[in-house]
Order: structure tokens, then C-alpha cells, then sequence
């Protein structure tokens, strides 16, 4: 059997496109998985940070993908992408991580000075990373889209 | 040094680390590393020399302590499905009613066991105070020393004052500022929410610390009349004991003719101590004994 080059091109996407699925849908899980097991231990004690914190990886991941697909379906190793995948996944980790955090002290029925600084990163680098998003589109705006480095 | 982490996998290793690294100093920060602010200056030789005379006098029993100036009666009840330890305390002069920090130390993260500080301080009747120590916010004012002015802003926040000649009354440190108090309060306690207010039962069957469970361990205390004053606490969290709701404590506490009474931090923290020994039996509902608080309200001299 003989693959041409876009075949290949096309199965090695796939294949991105399945693992950024399956680590966002993995870490959803487990961000529900922590909230229930919390739960069994905080004696009825609930805080809405921790029970919502699965939307950040879930809606993050449902944009991410999107983002990815329609803006920049065909530019896939380019510098610019990169970096706003890099900067958008430490974007949606620092947010769920500051929400598990706030979580914890909600429970504990305490608070910490840092744990805004966790949304404040987390929101700044969702915005840089659009920013790089966007330039990375406005770069190749009159290329094809072809361009693989 | 971009193209060093365009590499795959090598940005989210660095990033990862630095995330643990984070929120490892933030939990340390909140829940272990003590910050000491401010150390309590206490006069204590007339403190012994009251201690001495007064108390060689005084008749002791498992249940009751009495002397000149001090008379404790315990009470435990089984109530709610729940073991209550009640006190009623009558003092002769405002001052026996004390509190004390963990270590004598005012600061974050500084902790001692109840029976430890009550021991240190002579109490005769100790309970948990409201574990400041814990949070950033809620005024903090002991024995006539303001140490925290900062209000609560989000929940309830009431706060219990109690004056120079032992009165209580509930203030809401959103709408008084701690500087504004006047020079003759004793103590503010800052957990809350207040359970008595002006003779009437100021929570309902909803009411709750936080998102708590309904029936918990409880620490509380209420004035009756002028140097009369009654502690709740309750063991919860066990099959044999599941805890008091803030309706029910409130009940009993009205029950006695309280006019005002305060919730104070309960759970694993809810503990008395009284002549030297815990009475009643201190559980996070995982573990037995006594929690490690920042403070503790006590009868003593």
C-alpha cells in the first residue's frame, strides 16, 4: 500500500486531533473524580470552585480544538501555533490548578493571598495566547496554509 | 531559547514544575509555615499570686468548680442524638473571662492543643476560641489588645464583643470598624454566625457556617445575665455522637435564658477543658483528639 503525502499528513493530524481530545476529556475526569473524593472527606463541606473547576479543562479543551481547527486547520507545526498551544494549555492548567485551590481553602474554611494570582496568570496567558493566535493567522493569511517547518 | 521549548513536551515539563513547585509553597504558606506577628505581654506575677489564694480555697468535683470568684457547674446532656457539654459560669468580676493565644504569640499558622493553652494560662474551664490564625480577615481583639482590623467581606460577619464589664453583644464588622470600637472592650471573637441577639433566635434551620453540613461538632458561648454565662459544646461527626445543628445549639442556649450567644469555630477544633482534664471527646470525624487551634476563650485566673 502506498500512502501519499497528504495521506500521512491527514493520519498524523488524526491522531494530534485524538490526543488533545483525550488529555482534556482525561483531565475533566479527574477534576470530577477530585471534587467527589474531596466531597466524601470534607463532611458535607462543599465549595463551588472545586465542584466547577471541570469546566475550565472541559470548555477550554471543547475551544481549544475549535480554535485549532477553524483558524489554523492546515498550519500545524508552525512557531506561532506552538506557542499559543503551549500558552493556552498552561492558560487552562493554571486556572484549574487556582480553582482546586480556592476549593481547598473554601473548604478548609480559609483563604490565601496567592491564589488570585492563579486566575490572574491563568486569564493572562489565554490572552497572550490569542494574541499569538491571531498573529500566527494574520502571518499566513495570504499562504495557503501549507507551510510545515 | 523559544526554539529550546518549541520542542515537544519540554514547555509542559518546565511548566508543570513550576505549577507543583507553587502550589506546594501555597499549601505550605496557608496550612503549615508559622508567621509570628506580635507576642502577648502578660503580667504574670499578680496573675500567681491571685491564682494562689484564690484558688486554695476552692471546692473541685468532676462537675463543678467553685471558689470565691469563679463557680462552674458541667452538665452533659444527651440530646439531638448528640452528647452536649453545657457549663454555666458566674463570676464575680469580669476579668476571670480570658482568652489566650496558642503559644502566647499573636500570628498565622501558630497552634497549640486547647488543654495545652489552658493548662499554660491556669484555666480552669477553657474551650476553643474562634481559630483566627486560620484566615486573613475578621477583627481579632484579646484582652484589650486589637491585633487584626481587617473586617470579613464575604459571609456572615458578625463578630461577639465583649466589654470591659463582661457583657456581650454582636457586632457586623461590615458596618463597625474595629478602630471605632472604644477603649473598654475586652475581647472580639470573629467566627460567628451570632445564634442569640437581643433574647430572640437569630438562625434558622438553613443556617449554616459556610457551606457546612447540618449537625456538626459545636463550640459556643452565651451570656445570661450581668457575669453569667453558659458554653455549648458538643461531640458530632461519630455514630454515637452526630452534632449539633446552628438551631438546635441555639435552642439550648435560649432554653437557659441566654441573651445573646456566638458560635465559635467547631468541628474537629470543638473542645473543653476544664480542671486539668478534656471532657468531652474532640474528633475531625477521621481521627480522635484534640485539633490544634490558634486561640481559646477561658474562665481562670
Amino acid at each position: 500500500m502506498i500512502l501519499s503525502i497528504s495521506d500521512i499528513k491527514i493520519k498524523s493530524k488524526t491522531l494530534q486531533n485524538l490526543k488533545i481530545i483525550s488529555v482534556y476529556l482525561a483531565v475533566t475526569l479527574v477534576c470530577i473524580a477530585v471534587n467527589k473524593i474531596y466531597a466524601i472527606f470534607g463532611h458535607g463541606v462543599s465549595s463551588e470552585a472545586m465542584t466547577w473547576m471541570f469546566l475550565y479543562p472541559l470548555i477550554g479543551g471543547i475551544l481549544f480544538f475549535l480554535m485549532k481547527e477553524i483558524m489554523i486547520p492546515r498550519i500545524n507545526q508552525d512557531l506561532g501555533v506552538r506557542a499559543f498551544s503551549n500558552i493556552y494549555n498552561a492558560g487552562i492548567a493554571t486556572l484549574t490548578v487556582g480553582s482546586f485551590l480556592k476549593g481547598m481553602m473554601d473548604i478548609a474554611g480559609t483563604s490565601s493571598p496567592y491564589v488570585v494570582f492563579y486566575f490572574e496568570i491563568g486569564w493572562l496567558c489565554i490572552v497572550c495566547s490569542l494574541i499569538s493566535l491571531i498573529i500566527c493567522k494574520l502571518i499566513h493569511k495570504d499562504s495557503k496554509g501549507h507551510k510545515i517547518t | 531559547m523559544i526554539r529550546f521549548f518549541m520542542k515537544p513536551y519540554r514547555w509542559a515539563i518546565l511548566f508543570s514544575l513550576l505549577l507543583v513547585g507553587s502550589v506546594t509553597f501555597v499549601l505550605l504558606d496557608t496550612f503549615v509555615i508559622p508567621k509570628s506577628i506580635q507576642k502577648v505581654v502578660t503580667n504574670s506575677e499578680t496573675q500567681t499570686q491571685n491564682t494562689t489564694k484564690s484558688q486554695s480555697d476552692a471546692v473541685v468535683t468532676a462537675t463543678s468548680y467553685q471558689d470565691d470568684n469563679i463557680k462552674i457547674t458541667i452538665e452533659t446532656v444527651q440530646k439531638y442524638n448528640s452528647t452536649i457539654y453545657i457549663a454555666d459560669i458566674q463570676v464575680s468580676d469580669a476579668s476571670y473571662l480570658k482568652t489566650a493565644f496558642a503559644n502566647d504569640t499573636y500570628g498565622r499558622n501558630i497552634k497549640d492543643t486547647t488543654s495545652d493553652m489552658a493548662s499554660a494560662n491556669n484555666a480552669i474551664l477553657a474551650i476553643n476560641g474562634d481559630y483566627y490564625g486560620f484566615r486573613d480577615s475578621g477583627y481579632v481583639l484579646r484582652n484589650g489588645v486589637l491585633y487584626r482590623s481587617i473586617a470579613r467581606k464575604t459571609g456572615d460577619d458578625g463578630a461577639l464583643v465583649i466589654n470591659a464589664a463582661g457583657d456581650f453583644s454582636v457586632i457586623h464588622e461590615s458596618q463597625v470598624s474595629a478602630n471605632s470600637l472604644t477603649a473598654d472592650i475586652s475581647q472580639i471573637l470573629s467566627f460567628g454566625p451570632s445564634l442569640i441577639e437581643n433574647g430572640q433566635i437569630t438562625v434558622s434551620s438553613s443556617s449554616e457556617v459556610s457551606q457546612s453540613m447540618s449537625s456538626n461538632p459545636r463550640t459556643a458561648v452565651g451570656q445570661i445575665s450581668s457575669l453569667h454565662y453558659v458554653i455549648i459544646v458538643s461531640d458530632g461527626r461519630t455514630s454515637a455522637s452526630t452534632g449539633l445543628s446552628l438551631l438546635e445549639l441555639a435552642q439550648e442556649f435560649k432554653e437557659r435564658g441566654c441573651t445573646t450567644a456566638y458560635n465559635l469555630d467547631g468541628g474537629g477544633s470543638s473542645t473543653m477543658y476544664f480542671n486539668g482534664k478534656v471532657i468531652n471527646n474532640p474528633t475531625d470525624g477521621k481521627t480522635t483528639g484534640e485539633r490544634e487551634v490558634s486561640d481559646i476563650v477561658y474562665f481562670g485566673y
